[in-house]
C-alpha cells in the first residue's frame, strides 16, 4: 500500500456502502481511484446482462484511462462491500505526481501489467477453434503465477464460467470443451478448480496454431 | 541525461548486430539507449505482421515486460557500436521519483496502447464501437431500472440528466427517477391549512429565476442543482438527494387517494344550523359567481372559507381546497400570474393528494408558459402527463409539451 494513504484520506477519501455504483459504463470520468478498503467489481452491462470483468480490492487502481484521455468510462465500477477509495480529479494528477512520485511508479506498474493482460487475452481471442482458445486460458492462467512448475501438474483455480469470459464464448460452450478435455485425460474438472495434467502439451499445441494463424 | 543517475548503473557496451534481449526471455532489466542504434523487432498479435521499431537516444525500452513481470515481447538488437544503460527496477524507480515527466509521457503512451489494444479487443469479440455514450448511459439506467436495481438506476438516470440534460431521453430519464424515489415513500398526509399570509408570495416577479419563490419544487431541474465542482461525487449525500425529491414528488404519483373516500361516511353528522349558510352552499354561491366570470366576488367568498381554516370533515375538506383552487383559476384568468401560483402552488405544497393536483399542476406549468420560462414549463406539464391515473389532463399536457418544443 501507498504511504501517501492515511495523510490523504482526509481530502481525498470517500466512502461507498455495499452494491453502491462509483461510475456508471458509459459516463464521462475526470477521475481516478485508489482502493483502500474492500473490494470493487468492474462491470459492463453486455446483452443486458450485468457481467463482471473483474474483482479488484485494496492496493488496486480504477479508472485510470481518465488520467489522459477524454472519453467515457468504459465499464462501471461498484462496491462490493464497504469500500474506502481515494479519489483523485486528473486536474490534481500533476501535483500529485510531483508530491508522490512512487503512485506514478505504481501507475507505470499497473499500466504494464494491463497493457500484457489485454494483450494477452487478445492472443487467446484471435485463435480460431473453441478447443484451442479453452486450452489457452489455461495456458495463461498459469503464466500468471511464476511460482507454478510448468513440467508438473498444475492446478487453476478457476471456474468454467471464467474459461468462457476470457475465452469470449458462451459458458455451456466451454464447459463442452473442458469436459472434452477431461475425457483424453488432458484434466481433471472440479466445481472451483481445474487440474492440468501437462501444460507444456497445450504449449506446444497453441504455439504451432498461433503460427499457422499468420501463415 | 546520464549525468544525473546515481552511482551504479551499469553502461554496458555492444558490438554491431548483437542481441540484448530476445522476445520471450525474462528480465527485469530496463534500459536506456546511450549512443548508437538499437532496433526493436516484434510480432503484431492481430495479423501476425513484422515491426521494426528503432529506438532513440536517451529512450527506454525494455520496460513494460520489466515491470509487468512478464517475457519480453521483442528482441533487441544492436546496429553498429552501442552503449545502453542497464537499469534494474530499483534504479529505474528511483529515476522516476526524479523525474515525473518522464512518468507522465510513459503513462500517456501506455494509456494510448491500452486504449486501443480495448478496441481490438472489442471488435474480435463483435462488440461495436459506434455508440452514443448518451444513449448507452441512458440504457444502463433502463438496464438496472427493468432489473428493480433501482439505486444503480437512479445513478445512471442522474449522470444521463446531468451530463445530457437536453437530449432526446432527458424527459424519460427525469420520470424515471421520479418514479423510482416514489416507490417506497409514504404519502405526506395533508397539513392542517392556514391561510397563507399575502406578504409571503409578495416577492413572487414574473421575472425572477422562480426558484426562490417556488422553493416547494425546485429538484426537477437536476443541471441547476448540480455544482460542477462536485459533478462526479457519488457521494453518499445522494441518498438524501432522493428522499428528498421523494418527498416531493411521490404524493403527486401516489394513486392511493382511497383514504379520502371513508370520510365521508358520516354517522354523526347533524344537521347544519339553518341560520348560517353551510360550506357547501357557501361555496355554491362563490362558484356561481365565478362561472359568470365575477371573479372578484367569487374570490371574496372563496377568501372567507379559506379564512374559516381547515374544516373537519372531508367533504368539506375538498370543498376548502377547491376553494383555493377556483381563487388560482380567477387570478389567472384575470391574469394576476402572482397570486394564481400562490394558489396553486399551496395546493401542490400541501394537498398533493388531493383532486386539484393534476390540473393545478397543469395551471402552474402555464403560468410559467406565459412568464417565457420554457423549461419549468414543460416540467410541470411533464408531471400532469406522466401521473396517474391516465385522464384528459394528461393528454392534454402532453400536448402542450409537444407545442413548446415545436416553438
Amino acid at each position: 500500500m501507498l504511504e501517501l494513504d492515511e495523510k490523504f484520506f482526509g481530502r481525498f477519501g470517500v466512502e461507498y456502502t455495499p452494491n453502491q455504483i462509483i461510475f456508471c459504463e458509459f459516463e464521462p470520468g475526470y477521475e481516478f481511484y485508489f482502493i483502500q478498503k474492500g473490494r470493487v467489481k468492474i462491470t459492463k452491462i453486455i446483452n443486458d446482462r450485468e457481467k463482471t470483468i473483474d474483482v479488484l480490492s485494496a492496493g488496486d487502481v480504477f479508472g485510470e484511462m481518465s488520467i489522459l484521455e477524454e472519453e467515457p468510462r468504459s465499464a462501471s465500477a461498484i462496491a462490493i462491500d464497504k469500500v474506502r477509495v481515494l479519489k483523485f480529479h486528473r486536474d490534481n494528477f500533476d501535483t500529485l505526481l510531483q508530491g508522490n512520485p512512487q503512485l506514478a511508479y505504481k501507475l507505470l506498474l499497473i499500466f504494464s501489467k494491463r497493457i500484457y493482460d489485454a494483450k494477452r487475452r487478445l492472443m487467446i481471442l484471435l485463435l480460431e477453434e473453441p478447443s484451442v482458445k479453452v486450452m489457452d486460458v489455461l495456458i495463461m492462467l498459469a503464466e500468471q503465477n511464476p511460482q507454478y512448475d510448468m513440467e508438473g501438474e498444475i492446478t487453476l483455480y478457476t471456474t468454467a464460467q471464467q474459461v468462457a469470459s476470457w475465452a469470449g464464448m458462451a459458458e455451456a460452450e466451454a464447459q463442452k470443451e473442458l469436459t472434452h478435455l477431461t475425457r483424453v485425460d488432458k484434466i481433471d474438472l472440479y466445481e472451483d478448480r481445474i487440474v492440468v495434467k501437462n501444460i507444456r502439451d497445450f504449449q506446444r499445441v497453441i504455439a504451432s496454431r498461433r503460427k499457422n494463424l499468420y501463415s | 541525461m546520464a549525468s544525473g543517475f546515481q552511482s551504479g548503473i551499469i553502461t554496458r557496451g555492444y558490438k554491431s548486430g548483437s542481441i540484448i534481449y530476445f522476445e520471450g526471455d525474462k528480465s527485469e532489466y530496463i534500459y536506456i539507449l546511450k549512443s548508437g542504434r538499437v532496433l526493436l523487432t516484434y510480432t503484431k498479435i492481430d495479423t501476425g505482421e513484422e515491426v521494426k521499431e528503432e529506438v532513440r537516444q536517451g529512450e527506454f525500452f525494455g520496460v513494460k515486460s520489466a515491470l509487468g513481470k512478464y517475457p519480453r515481447e521483442e528482441t533487441a538488437q544492436t546496429i553498429g557500436e552501442t552503449s545502453v544503460l542497464v537499469l534494474t527496477m530499483a534504479d529505474f524507480e528511483r529515476m522516476i521519483l526524479r523525474n515525473v515527466n518522464v512518468v507522465r509521457k510513459m503513462l500517456r503512451v501506455f494509456s494510448n496502447q491500452l486504449r486501443r489494444l480495448g478496441k481490438t479487443v472489442r471488435t474480435v469479440l463483435g462488440e461495436s464501437d459506434n455508440v452514443n455514450p448518451d444513449i448507452e448511459l441512458f440504457r444502463i439506467g433502463e438496464h438496472y431500472f427493468k432489473s428493480g436495481d433501482f439505486n444503480k438506476a437512479t445513478y445512471a438516470f442522474k449522470k444521463y440528466m446531468e451530463y445530457y440534460p437536453n437530449t432526446d431521453y432527458s424527459k424519460l430519464a427525469m420520470d424515471r427517477i421520479k418514479t423510482i424515489s416514489s416507490g417506497g415513500a409514504i404519502p405526506q398526509p395533508a397539513k392542517p391549512s392556514k391561510p397563507v399570509p399575502e406578504d409571503d408570495l409578495t416577492d413572487f416577479s414574473m421575472d425572477d429565476d422562480s426558484e426562490d419563490v417556488f422553493s416547494f419544487d425546485d429538484k426537477p431541474a437536476p443541471k441547476k442543482d448540480v455544482k460542477p465542482e462536485f459533478s462526479f461525487d457519488a457521494n453518499p449525500h445522494d441518498a438524501g438527494v432522493s428522499s428528498e425529491l421523494s418527498s416531493e414528488m411521490d404524493n403527486f404519483l401516489s394513486d392511493d387517494n382511497t383514504v379520502d373516500d371513508f370520510g365521508d361516511f358520516d354517522f354523526d353528522s347533524k344537521p347544519a344550523s339553518k341560520s348560517e349558510p353551510t360550506l357547501k352552499e357557501k361555496f355554491e354561491d362563490g362558484l356561481s359567481s365565478f362561472k359568470m366570470d365575477n371573479y372578484k366576488d367569487a374570490i371574496e367568498v372563496f377568501s372567507e372559507i379559506i379564512g374559516d381554516g381547515m374544516p373537519e370533515k372531508q367533504q368539506d375538506k375538498k370543498i376548502f381546497i377547491d376553494s383555493y383552487f377556483h381563487t388560482g383559476i380567477c387570478y389567472f384568468n384575470m391574469k394576476n400570474y402572482k397570486e394564481a401560483m400562490s394558489r396553486f402552488a399551496e395546493i401542490v405544497k400541501n394537498y398533493s393528494d388531493s383532486d386539484r393536483m393534476k390540473e393545478s399542476l397543469l395551471y402552474i406549468g402555464e403560468i410559467f408558459e406565459t412568464a417565457g420560462q420554457k423549461d419549468k414549463a414543460i416540467t410541470y406539464y411533464n408531471k400532469v402527463a406522466n401521473a396517474s391515473p391516465k385522464d384528459s389532463l394528461n393528454s392534454k399536457a402532453f400536448d402542450k409539451i409537444r407545442a413548446l418544443q415545436k416553438s
